[in-house]
């Protein structure tokens, strides 16, 4: 397992002091190199999870562990750097930088993000930079094809790009970094039918091509039938249903409470 | 001439003042103590001067040094307060330090000042002497500020800065340690403020809390806002606005009674109109949100 949730439980207080639960005890494993579709109604608690798993959550209890490393004292950026991606659900690329500084930004390679340590090393750094927009360029052309419009565009406002667009940029500058695991949190969501295949496509090449493990928030079902492998149910604070994704779309429990069939 | 110097001397501190601003704001961190520093650096740089002979080179860069270290408080206080909140603890920080400069008379000499305040000395030898010479430091100092500000923008740092003012949860995501980057933003700006409050205590030999108010803060953020943020060119003719400006009503020939308060209402309408007309500054980039 790459990773495992052990027993998380989450719950807050609201406004008349009672106690609500929200999470009350996920257990969950994620096999390497596999794609993991978490499904479940809005508000079951999927994106807290991932927020659990990337460090901006705390206040759980119990244990998150990557490659057998409990991630729960880390701060976000020190979980990132174990190696765990995240797309955000509904954020786009950073809009007043570039397609490239977006890539940039992504990279694991953080050599002259000290303040004026262009004036120690300018040599060095020109190579890094020339290094790291190398690799920006092969992914963007390996994902989206020789010549694609976003090679052409690298140096522009990634505002210029539709949000569908983004959100495919936003998934690619993951390869930039040194993950081995990739939380996304609704890829396709309000993304058009063209690009839902082309987030399919270019999910599926990354995790067999670069051996990363997927775990994925979505609510499109054939997108998840397309391109998960596992599927795991959140209901009521847990996991209802695990197991192959088509068997757990199919189960009736899943079809009666979260697809209303 | 040498009034036309001293404007250019006057200038000159508030270029620094506006593009030391503009690295916190680069970090989507506004604040309203940056007059706060600026007096920190003026009150630190007397001491040096007045206890120490030493060269101009070692006086700049423990004052800026000491002042970048003042920054840590409010540093701490951008890790766990945002937005307005943040800005509310620079004002408080702000009123921290005037209090302290007014009311510590055993260092500051409270409410009377310090006069009779050294000239600094190049290389511990030559003493600076009359506005010509002064101007030629600033200048200096200015010219040395916005290379490496310009440097420090196009570098990896200045693309972290940026990213932080478009998304800090997904640059933490991305594993950058935003609170070391809002950090560092911090000292920087507060080193050139002390910077420039050095320069200023050395050339007027006499300094007192009220150069370090809030007004004064307030005063380098419209000239900010005006002039521009995300480039150099914004910083400066925002400078360039706000210290020309009196010169310009004083040369026009209105008495002071007069043009004291019009300043002030041109200040106002002016940030008004720039903010309704052209939200990313006269000469800026970005749009502060």
């Amino acid at each position: 397992m790459i990773l495992e949730l052990k027993d998380i439980q989450l719950s807050f207080t609201n406004a008349r002091k009672e106690r609500f639960h929200l999470l009350s005890g996920v257990n969950l494993g994620v096999q390497e190199g596999e794609i993991t579709a978490l499904i479940g109604g809005n508000g079951a608690g999927k994106t807290t999870l991932f927020n659990i798993i990337s460090g901006f959550q705390k206040d759980y209890t119990g244990q998150v562990l990557f490659k057998n490393t409990d991630l729960s004292k880390l701060a976000p950026f020190q979980i990132s750097r174990c190696g765990i991606g995240r797309l955000f659900q509904g954020k786009q690329l950073m809009g007043s930088l570039t397609i490239l500084e977006n890539m940039l930004m992504a990279s694991s390679d953080r050599t002259g993000e000290f303040p004026f340590s262009y004036l120690v090393y300018p040599r060095f750094l020109k190579a890094k930079e020339s290094e790291k927009t190398e690799l920006a360029v092969h992914i963007l052309e390996t994902l989206f094809g020789k010549g694609c419009k976003y090679v052409d565009m690298l140096h522009h406002p990634a505002s210029e790009l539709s949000y569908g667009e983004q959100r495919m940029i936003a998934i690619a500058r993951l390869l930039m970094g040194e993950n081995e695991l990739l939380l996304l949190d609704e890829p396709t969501a309000g993304v058009n039918p063209v690009y839902n295949q082309t987030i399919a496509r270019i999910i599926s090449e990354m995790a067999r091509d670069k051996n990363l493990t997927i775990l994925m928030i979505e609510h499109n079902m054939h997108f998840v039938r397309e391109v998960a492998s596992k599927c795991a149910f959140l209901d009521e604070g847990k996991i209802a249903v695990y197991g192959e994704t088509n068997a757990v779309i199919d189960n009736p429990a899943v079809r009666s409470s979260y697809l209303g069939l | 001439m040498e009034y036309i110097l001293h404007i250019a001397f006057m200038l000159n501190i508030y270029i620094m003042l506006v593009l030391s601003t503009n690295v916190t704001v680069m970090a989507n961190l506004l604040t309203l103590c940056q007059a706060a520093f600026y007096g920190i650096g003026a009150y630190i740089g007397t001491l040096f001067l007045m206890q120490f002979e030493l060269p101009i080179i070692i006086i700049a860069l423990c004052v800026m040094g000491l002042s970048g270290l003042c920054s840590i408080i409010i540093t701490l206080a951008s890790v766990k307060l945002k937005g307005d909140y943040f800005i509310l603890a620079t004002l408080g920080f702000q009123m921290v330090v005037y209090t302290i400069l007014y009311n510590w008379i055993d260092v500051t000499n409270g409410p009377f000042g310090i006069s009779g305040i050294p000239a600094l000395k190049l290389l511990g030898i030559w003493e600076l002497q009359g506005v010509y010479a002064y101007f030629a430091v600033s200048l200096i100092a200015v010219l040395l500020m916005v290379a490496l500000f310009a440097g420090l923008k196009l570098s990896p740092y200045g693309r972290a800065l940026r990213s932080l003012r478009s998304d800090e949860q997904s640059l933490q995501a991305l594993g950058r340690d935003v609170s070391f980057l809002k950090g560092s933003a911090f000292f920087i700006s507060a080193a050139f403020a002390g910077l420039a409050g050095m320069l200023y205590a050395s050339y007027a030999s006499y300094i007192d809390p009220t150069s370090f108010t809030l007004l004064e803060s307030l005063f380098i953020v419209s000239a900010l806002f005006i002039g521009g943020t995300g480039n150099i060119a914004g910083p400066i003719l925002g400078a360039l606005f706000v210290v020309i400006l009196p010169e310009v009503l004083r040369f026009i020939g209105m008495p002071e009674s007069i043009a004291a308060p019009l300043r002030q209402i041109i200040y106002g309408l002016a940030l008004v109109l720039v903010m309704y007309f052209r939200p990313q500054g006269l000469g800026g980039k970005e749009i502060i949100k």
